[in-house]
């Protein structure tokens, strides 16, 4: 491959953790390797979904750190090798080129040898009336980033996964009372945050129930349920937070004809490998089990390897 | 020109704006909305709304980061 400013070996698409793993331990193989790393839809900046989770006591070597400082070590570490760039360009076509790939994004077109889709997941939006109207007026996605505005109020909290309850609990140090409302019958978070819900006095959990519309004049006041909660349909909030799971971002990986699931997950083998050769996917946009921070750090580095075998294998000779 | 940026000490745009900021030598005013309850109630009052990062730029109010229109507001 002629060494242009536009060729790589390895192209990464996204710039969460999966994805500057494998840049890191791309260049550990001697890969020139471009990372994209402007959001392709996750509205969240370099180091992706961790940068929005308070506290990680999940990553080895790390007993309890930040998301955002985890991201910042992971982001530094990738770009401590010369053969990684980043650029915080969007991809928005990927097409075949002889035997490699092009990238076009909405400055440059790149080619490259093999390419990696990370580009992750975003919120899942409520859809009832009232909550396209209050977006940011009382209905927020990150308890994180907006949770210090709600000082003393009185927050809901839809969803009840493990993210969900950790963002319950980022809620519960500002708030004076969180309420998590849960279709199910029980919410279900690892043992550890179930635990610290329960223990969380300003914590109380509303399950078997479904929000149904938000009200307010400017801002959010209340929620209509579909069953009665102490005798009311109605409950006075001051802000709603929503955490019912992910979008899979995967429009730009199938639009090349990269298979994905009914989910929108991208079909992956043991090896990251996609059904197309010289394609594969890592992280929460691949259809993993466990999707934390560790694994997708862990396949992301599976990915590269596979990467770095596929080019010796196949794909030595020039685009 | 003044600059004043309402943030949370967790919010990753928020430290996305203040990097911005910095890498292009802009001056402004960081505000912690999360320590400080008039703030908070002045940026909410300024921004019809209840999400950070919010960008005060001459009395040009952003909310989010956008780097286009803060260039755009910044004159840069």
């Amino acid at each position: 491959m002629e060494t242009s400013s536009k060729n790589y070996d390895f192209l990464i698409i996204g710039a969460g953790g999966t994805g500057l793993a494998a840049a890191m331990y791309s260049a550990r193989l001697g890969l020139k390797t471009l990372v994209l790393g402007k959001s392709q839809g996750s509205e969240l900046p370099i180091g992706g979904v961790i940068t929005t989770t308070n506290l990680v006591e999940n990553y080895p070597g790390f007993i309890k750190l930040t998301g955002t400082e985890l991201a910042e070590k992971i982001e530094k570490h990738a770009r401590s090798y010369d053969l990684v760039t980043i650029k915080e360009e969007k991809a928005e076509k990927v097409s075949k080129k002889g035997k490699c790939f092009e990238v076009k994004t909405e400055k440059e077109v790149y080619v490259a040898k093999s390419i990696l889709f990370a580009t992750g997941t975003k919120w899942k939006k409520l859809d009832v009336p009232g909550s396209k109207e209050f977006e940011n007026k009382g209905v927020n996605y990150c308890a994180l980033c907006d949770g210090p505005l709600f000082k003393n109020k009185i927050v809901g909290l839809v969803g009840g996964s493990d993210s969900a309850a950790k963002d319950a609990l980022v809620l519960a140090e500002h708030a004076k009372k969180v309420y998590i409302i849960y279709r199910g019958e029980k919410i279900h978070p690892e043992p550890i945050n179930l635990k610290r819900v329960e223990e969380n006095k300003k914590i109380e959990v509303i399950n078997n129930t479904n929000v149904v519309e938000i009200k307010g004049e400017q801002f959010v006041n209340e929620v209509v349920l579909d069953k009665e909660y102490k005798k009311s349909k109605t409950l006075k909030l001051d802000g709603l937070f929503v955490a019912i799971g992910h979008i899979f971002l995967s429009s730009l990986a199938k639009d090349f004809g990269v298979k994905t699931n009914k989910a929108g997950e991208i079909i992956t083998d043991k090896i990251c490998a996609t059904n197309v050769p010289g394609i594969f996917a890592a992280g929460d946009v691949s259809d993993g089990a466990f999707k934390q921070l560790i694994t997708g750090v862990a396949d992301g580095c599976t990915a590269a390897h596979s990467a770095y075998e596929y080019i010796g294998n196949v794909g030595g000779e020039d685009c | 020109m003044t600059v004043k940026v309402y943030s949370t000490p967790t919010c990753p745009w928020c430290k996305k704006v203040k990097a911005f900021l910095k890498e292009n030598n802009v001056k402004f005013t960081d505000v912690d909305v999360s320590s400080d309850e008039k703030a908070s109630a002045e940026m909410i009052k300024k921004s019809g709304q209840m999400g950070v990062p919010v960008i005060d730029v001459n009395g040009t109010i952003l909310v989010g980061f956008d780097e286009a229109k803060l260039k755009e507001a910044l004159k840069i």
